[in-house]
């Protein structure tokens, strides 16, 4: 296109997008733009069609346009705006089905599918099974597969005896894309089809027979032919989906078998592990987890870069060993980082004593996650040489907490020698992490340490040694604590707090009640979560206006503390239930349930506007057990659009009902 | 205390309540198959804060005075940033043989050239790029800018170090791997001084169309790989932002998976003889540079 024709269509493009759709021209002047040579343009129309009110005249207006057979650009546009139209295209597309043109049949048939509507199954079915012409029967199959639902799948089985190869395959299709099942004996007779195999083998590997992994491991090593063994590996993948851990070593063992009866199956199965259909890669890691070759390792965690494999990934390297863990370790700074995330995780259960020189190796790789993943390794080998390369990372902060971990994990062994390194690292001003893991290993033993900490250190430092002293000392920890209320800094402050919370009494409401006035927001919160924790009722009336915050995250600490107090008033919980975040509500319901008053407010809240409230009230509800509130319930079941919600919904009517 | 606790499963309405907080924050989704992900992903931070569930988790997220640092940590998390160095050599090759050729031609008068690597990870595409641009040989004495942004601040902190494994040179030749980089250890690179001199790294949520960190427009955006982390209401706002960040005519460069069918028609197809990119068109809305 020349820089004038361009520039033009970018002018009419801008036109469409700037027309106001309110204006009555709008509807006519956007079908022009269906007609444009451009194809942005017609996009453009297509799209401010969409937008436009009176949606059924548009409708049928579109539907005029898909009859003009000489404007391909025109009609593809048309549809396309049409299955933008939801609901109110459904009924004109149906009637359009019944059209003596097979053409247009075959237009509403797509159409239908794009919009996937419960409402056209009905006539795709009566259209699959009647229609006079190959090419409508064939759209309204693979319609279905959008449509779905029962009477879609029971036609779709039925044409899969039909003698037109192409009306089978895309019954095939639709049926995997339902993943409905169809049954065996109807599936058999086109694993051989050239055209259909690779469809019969995917829904193959939806049915649910013991016969399956057999007659999969007959495709896998079918010599002949290279495309009926990734469709066999297509249905091993559907089939290893489903299994259950138990049966997994017996589907092993025959593909295992099969695959060595085929000449360079490693091979293979490294090319169908790098393919670019996840559904061939999904049954080469159950090949590959049957075959256990090392070498495959490194290519089995490439495959973690599609992240719906991952827990696969996972599993089929935990298959391997420790040969595997290895290879994997030789490999690891030359894969890519999922791979290497995958990797590290099963490298991690597989180490022994013996890995150690590796993993030590792998602490100077530059990468900080791959160093991560040595630090975990390291704590799981149960080795005393592990100790001083991790100590090493005690002062580095992205690596402090996972080697303060490995450490932990080693002091089981050698206590002593964890315990010391870890007081060096101290001493030279590491992570409060570090801290943590010294308390932890050596207890009340390190006190004199953390009290000196808890003076000198820096502000990290200062926060963790207040709580850590109250976790190993209550009392020392709580005389700390109100000296650290007056600190400068706000995280030693709300650390401070914290520990008041934990270990304190009612006698420090004062405190706390300054504490909820603090200028930092770190210190309030805190505040606010130990005033409920040790019972300072008389900070009751304080909590209480706080409930109306416009915070969140006050109102709901405020909330939770006065129902740990077991003073949260029926006045207040109708406030919070009032208010405008959904966690807040939340807790005003869960408290009212625990104070008996549940059951009224969950009925309220059954039409809330927040899907997770509604399934909150619906569990409050089951919880009463009244066989009197099943009514609602069932009429809220009715309206329920949202999934988790509705599951909610019937699990309390079956717990209500006794089901 | 954060050890040895048992590594918790997050349920169902648990993922819905984190998958949708995120959504709002950064408009990256996480599909319904990827709970197993986000359980893995978030579970070292329950970890790290102590936490025993995701329930827990997910108010520290909403409630904690610590909330919007804990956001970026767990987005970051949830985010893989995997790039290497000259990634699609295809696309790159059109665009050193086809598309610089052009912007030369264009930006004759002002000697200026700016590009955008959005989502630029840990930097190995920005660096690509500025090698890219240094390799032609077109830009000698021009004033050329490469600018890196992601929404994580711990990959930008690698990417200004520029010192990479041997994972981020899988594609790298050994010729370039001699000319763009000096070694600094048995296993690590660092890239050239002159070429780092060329990239500005920033930190910007792509959803976040009033902070972008760029004062003019640009001549060419790579933004590859990224969009598949959004859902398509959020891909067209990132693609609106890209749209008018770019100069009319200027050059849009997504992966090799990746097109603007049915999200977006501003844009338009140039054929080039290596590959398919899309380009601003001359004309059109959103004003002059």
């Amino acid at each position: 296109m020349s820089e004038e024709g361009r520039n033009a269509e970018e002018v009419r493009y801008r036109a469409l997008l700037d027309l106001d759709v309110s204006r009555p021209e709008a509807r006519e002047e956007l079908v022009t733009g269906l007609h444009d040579e451009s194809w942005r343009v017609r996009r453009a129309a297509a799209d401010g069609l969409v937008r436009l009110p009176e949606r059924g005249a548009v409708v049928e207006r579109l539907i005029a346009v898909l009859g003009e057979r000489d404007e391909t650009g025109a009609r593809n546009a048309a549809a396309e705006a049409l299955s933008g139209m939801g609901a109110s295209a459904v009924h004109p597309l149906v009637h359009l089905l019944g059209h003596a043109d097979p053409d247009q049949r075959k237009f509403a048939a797509d159409i239908l599918g794009q919009l996937a509507l419960p409402e056209a199954e009905g006539a795709l079915v009566a259209v699959l099974l009647e229609d006079g012409d190959l090419n409508v029967r064939v759209a309204a199959a693979e319609a279905l597969g959008r449509v779905g639902g029962r009477g879609a799948a029971f036609a779709l089985e039925r044409v899969l005896s039909n003698p037109e190869p192409l009306l089978r395959l895309s019954a095939l299709e639709s049926l995997a894309a339902l993943r409905h099942p169809p049954p065996l004996a109807e599936v058999v007779p086109l694993l051989n089809n050239p055209l259909l195999k690779r469809s019969a083998y995917r829904v193959l590997g939806l049915i649910e027979r013991p016969e399956v992994v057999a007659l999969v491991c007959r495709g896998l090593a079918a010599s002949e032919s290279r495309s009926t063994r990734e469709a066999a590996l297509v249905a091993l993948g559907q089939h290893s989906a489903r299994m259950a851990d138990g049966g997994r070593p017996a589907m092993y063992a025959a593909v295992g078998e099969a695959l060595r009866r085929l000449l360079g199956a490693v091979s293979w199965v490294a090319s169908a592990l790098e393919s670019g259909d996840i559904e061939v890669k999904t049954g080469a890691l159950v090949a590959a987890a049957a075959l256990r070759e090392p070498r495959l390792a490194p290519l089995v965690a490439e495959v973690a870069q599609e992240e719906r494999l991952v827990p696969e990934v996972m599993r089929t390297l935990a298959c391997f060993g420790p040969e595997t863990g290895r290879e994997l370790l030789a490999s690891m700074d030359r894969l890519s980082l999922p791979a290497r995330e995958a990797a590290g995780q099963v490298l991690v259960d597989m180490v022994d004593p013996s890995f150690v020189p590796e993993l030590v190796q792998m602490l100077d790789w530059g990468e900080v996650d791959l160093k991560g993943v040595a630090a975990r390794a390291l704590g799981r080998t149960g080795a005393l040489d592990a100790v001083e390369p991790l100590a090493g990372f005690l002062s580095i902060p992205e690596l402090a907490g996972v080697a303060a971990r490995a450490l932990v994990a080693l002091s089981a062994g050698f206590r002593a020698q964890v315990l010391q390194a870890l007081q060096t690292s101290l001493e030279r001003g590491a992570e409060p992490v570090v801290l943590n893991a010294l308390v932890r290993v050596g207890g009340t033993s390190q006190l004199p340490l953390v009290r000196r900490i808890a003076r000198e250190a820096s502000v990290p430092l200062r926060a963790t040694a207040v709580e850590v002293l109250a976790a190993v000392d209550p009392s020392g920890g709580l005389e700390l604590a109100r000296v650290a209320l007056v600190d400068e800094a706000p995280r030693v402050r709300a650390a401070a707090v914290r520990v008041l919370g934990q270990v304190g009494d009612v006698s420090l409401a004062p405190l706390l009640q300054r504490a909820l006035a603090d200028d930092a927001l770190e210190v309030r919160l805190a505040a606010l979560e130990a005033v409920g924790e040790c019972g300072a009722v008389a900070l009751a009336a304080d909590l209480e206006a706080l409930v109306r915050h416009p915070d969140g995250a006050i109102a709901f600490r405020a909330v939770r503390s006065l129902a740990r107090l077991g003073v949260l008033r029926d006045e207040v919980i109708q406030q919070a239930v009032g208010h405008e975040d959904h966690e807040v509500v939340k807790a005003a319901l869960l408290a009212g349930a625990a104070s008996g008053g549940g059951e009224a407010l969950a009925l309220g809240l059954l039409d809330h506007a927040h899907w997770d409230v509604r399934a909150a009230a619906a569990r409050v509800l089951a919880d009463s057990r009244e066989e009197r509130l099943l009514p609602p319930l069932l009429n809220a079941l009715l309206s329920e659009t949202d999934a988790l919600a509705r599951r909610a919904l019937v699990d309390a009517v079956e717990r209500l009902s006794g089901r | 205390m954060p050890f040895d606790t048992g590594r918790p499963e997050m349920t169902a309405e648990e993922f819905r309540l984190l998958r949708d907080f995120v959504y709002a924050y950064c408009g990256i989704l996480v599909r319904d198959d990827m709970k197993y992900v986000m359980e893995r992903r978030l579970w070292p931070r329950l970890e790290a804060l102590g936490l025993t569930d995701f329930s827990t988790y997910y108010r520290y997220l909403r409630f904690d005075a610590q909330r919007r640092s804990e956001l970026e940590t767990a987005v970051e998390a949830l985010t893989t940033h995997e790039t290497y160095f000259f990634r699609e050599p295809r696309q790159l090759k059109a665009f050193s043989e086809e598309v610089l050729p052009v912007l030369e031609r264009r930006n004759a008068r002002t000697r200026r050239l700016r590009i955008w690597s959005a989502g630029c990870s840990s930097g190995e595409e920005a660096y690509t790029v500025a090698m890219l641009l240094l390799e032609s040989g077109r830009f000698e004495g021009w004033d050329l800018e490469v600018y890196g942004t992601d929404i994580s601040r711990r990959v930008l902190s690698v990417a200004r170090l520029g010192e990479y494994g041997p994972s981020a040179l899988r594609s790298t030749s050994p010729d370039k791997l001699a000319r763009y980089f000096v070694h600094v250890g048995p296993n690590r690179v660092r890239v050239r001084d002159d070429i780092r001199a060329m990239v500005s790294f920033g930190h910007h949520n792509l959803r976040d169309v009033d902070t972008v960190p760029l004062t003019s427009r640009v001549d060419a955006v790579f933004c590859r790989n990224v969009l598949i982390y959004f859902d398509a209401p959020a891909r067209q706002r990132v693609l609106r932002l890209l749209y008018d960040k770019l100069v009319p005519g200027g050059y849009l460069m997504l992966g090799h998976s990746e097109n603007l069918i049915n999200l977006s028609a501003d844009f338009e197809l140039v054929h080039l003889r290596g590959d398919l990119v899309y380009r601003r068109p001359e004309l059109g809305g959103g004003g002059g540079t």
